[in-house]
């Protein structure tokens, strides 16, 4: 009775803060329900199906992919805003009480908490790489980390291409195997499990170590867009990763026993995840918002905004959500811009500019995104933002 | 100069993590502006590790990493080769740690290092992250970088700091002071990358070994200086 007093409140809250214009709601209620109801995540979570999902990159549109796909056959709790800390799992949760089933996508750092504390049923573990280095440190601790919160009872479904996410999902009781043929890691050069020089074999194919570490054979096998070359897998976002994300979320489908071709459909219907991939018009100038937050995630979209309009604008700032340290933009590699006509800016665009000069980019500096589409006129264009500047951007 | 000036990489899948590579690329840029002709060379932890280098550079890395870095180098001897060939060697982070005498790693184990400076780095409480501002040593004015490490830093003889500190936490908390200059080793905490953020540390490094070294237009770089002390500053 008390949990339910506290969710309205919350709920009333979250509302007040959206007609007061203070943000979506989403943090002011979920902290306000942490803090009056301390156990409400588990006595919330104890009547549902959970499935978390996690991993450095893929995280708003594998959970979104998902709750779409599980959405036709059961009510969904689901943290659509991409509030993935504490606040955010616990407001998903009190939104919906009677949802059958919860999808949470969940920070690297909270994954051991959400275990804990939901007991889920499946846990979605997608990639894990260098990212925010100044607030998550280094990529083999948040792996230890994973493999130190799971035990016998949990379930995975798990990346066999990542040696980190195979190391961390290892300690799981039970492993769906996943690949989708990638090859290599840029953070991978030793063993997570005992620290020596890993042994790539087979172009970046095959991982093992003389420690027994090595990689798994996959229950899943995504080649191009077809599944165990026997399911066709929908998806209508642009790129690489969001089909593999697709795949996933069919896979979860699959596991819990849902029409295939009902979630096929819902996950082909998903066209943009909160903002990404949606078109935005600013001046004369139609932009299609793409964010990247990180060497990986930026490879990604780089490739996938190649095959885009050619005039392209990068925003980029360094605020806490950005990562601090810029120095990642040395991680990747922007020649596929290369013949684009590029303009960059955001609160860190010499350092960008820096950057595109030494791999030979030809680019303009400018101050705002109105100022870029001024220089662009009436024409398609990619923006690829950061996190902040695409938040910024997307509701605005 | 005529012959080809040979920038050698250090191991960059072990000791580059944090952007590190940008100084490589960035001292390519630099030379070649000037028509210089120099290389690049990537040296692997799977193939032979190259001692004719002219700059050797060595950049941060995760603690496995490091281990497994500092055990190649001091198997194939190639730093020690260089420096005795006369190259020049500049190195941030885990690359400054692991030329000193020890170094920590995970587990609570100490790792010798490579001997190279007389330094020893030790387990700290909390992890020295954020912006760097110091004042070189070396005449060049301000140096500006993002530190990120766990290890701090002491020197066990006499040696010259790069930088005397501003703000940050640089080689150790109580030493107020970055990095370290010797006759061929300029070793560093700063992350950013160092010789991207600081063109005259870049130019200041070359000239070591080639000399005098003509003008370039590099305005994108002072302006990206400049606004890094700054912020720095704030």
């Amino acid at each position: 009775m008390y949990l339910k007093i506290v969710l309205l409140k919350a709920r009333a809250l979250g509302a007040l803060s959206r007609i007061l214009r203070q943000g979506n709601g989403v943090m002011v209620a979920g902290r306000f329900i942490l803090k009056f109801a301390p156990n409400a995540v588990e006595k919330l979570a104890e009547n549902k199906r959970v499935v978390l999902i996690s991993g450095t990159n893929g995280k708003s549109t594998t959970a979104k992919l998902i709750a779409e796909a599980l959405g036709t056959k059961y009510s969904i709790a689901h943290n659509k805003t991409g509030a993935n800390l504490f606040a955010g799992v616990a407001q998903a949760l009190g939104a919906n009480p009677n949802a059958e089933v919860a999808v949470l996508e969940v920070d690297e750092l909270v994954l051991p908490w959400a275990i804990e504390k939901t007991r889920p049923e499946l846990i979605v573990l997608l990639n894990l790489g260098r990212d925010q280095l100044d607030r998550l440190s280094e990529v083999r601790i948040v792996s230890s980390k994973w493999r130190n919160a799971l035990t016998a009872k949990d379930k995975v479904l798990a990346s066999t291409d990542d040696p980190f996410v195979v190391h961390a999902a290892s300690a799981a009781g039970k492993k769906i195997w996943f690949s989708a043929q990638d090859k290599g890691h840029i953070d991978a050069a030793t063993c997570p499990s005992c620290g020596a020089l890993l042994n790539w074999q087979d172009d970046g194919a095959n991982y093992s170590c003389s420690c027994g570490f090595k990689k798994p054979d996959a229950n899943w096998n995504l080649i191009g867009e077809v599944l165990n070359g026997q399911f066709k897998v929908n998806s209508s976002i642009p790129g690489r990763a969001a089909m593999q994300n697709a795949a996933r979320a069919f896979i979860v489908a699959n596991e819990f026993g849902i029409d295939l071709e009902s979630a096929n459909q819902a996950i082909g219907s998903v066209k943009d995840v909160d903002g990404r991939f949606a078109k935005k018009r600013i001046g004369q100038t139609e932009f299609r918002l793409l964010l990247s937050k990180n060497p990986a995630s930026w490879r990604e979209t780089l490739e996938t905004s190649a095959k885009g309009p050619k005039d392209v604008l990068l925003v980029i700032n360094a605020n806490t959500q950005d990562g601090k340290d810029t120095s990642w933009l040395w991680d990747v590699d922007f020649k596929p811009l290369k013949g684009r006509n590029v303009i960059v800016s955001g609160d860190r665009r010499i350092d960008v500019s820096a950057r595109l000069t030494v791999d030979g980019i030809s680019h303009k500096v400018v101050a705002s995104e109105v100022e870029a589409a001024a220089n662009f006129g009436a024409v398609e264009a990619d923006l690829i933002a950061s996190y902040t500047a695409f938040h910024r951007l997307a509701n605005k | 100069m005529s012959q080809r000036v040979k920038i050698v990489n250090l191991l960059p899948e072990l000791l580059g993590t944090y952007g590190d590579q940008g100084n490589v690329v960035t001292l390519s840029w630099r030379l070649s502006k000037r028509g210089i002709d120099n290389e690049v060379i990537n040296a692997s932890a799977f193939e032979k590790l190259p001692a004719d280098g002219d700059f050797y550079f060595l950049g941060g890395g995760e603690d496995d990493a490091q281990v497994a870095a500092v055990e190649l180098l001091r198997n194939s001897g190639v730093l020690k080769n260089a420096v005795e060939n006369g190259a020049q060697v500049f190195a941030v982070c885990a690359g400054f740690q692991l030329l000193g005498e020890s170094f920590p790693a995970s587990g609570g184990r100490v790792i010798n290092g490579l001997g190279l400076l007389p330094i020893v780095t030790e387990p700290a409480n909390p992890r020295s992250v954020g912006e760097l501002l110091a004042d070189s040593t070396i005449g060049i004015g301000k140096l500006t970088g993002f530190e990120n490490h766990s290890g701090q830093t002491r020197f066990t003889d006499k040696l010259q700091p790069l930088g005397t500190l501003i703000k940050g936490v640089g080689n150790h908390a109580r030493e107020a002071c970055d990095g370290v200059v010797t006759e061929q080793i300029i070793a560093t905490y700063m992350h950013g990358p160092a010789l991207v953020r600081n063109p005259k540390l870049a130019d200041y490094f070359l000239s070591r070994k080639l000399g005098d070294l003509e003008p370039i237009d590099d305005q994108v770089f002072t302006e990206l200086h400049s606004a890094c002390v700054a912020r720095g500053a704030k």
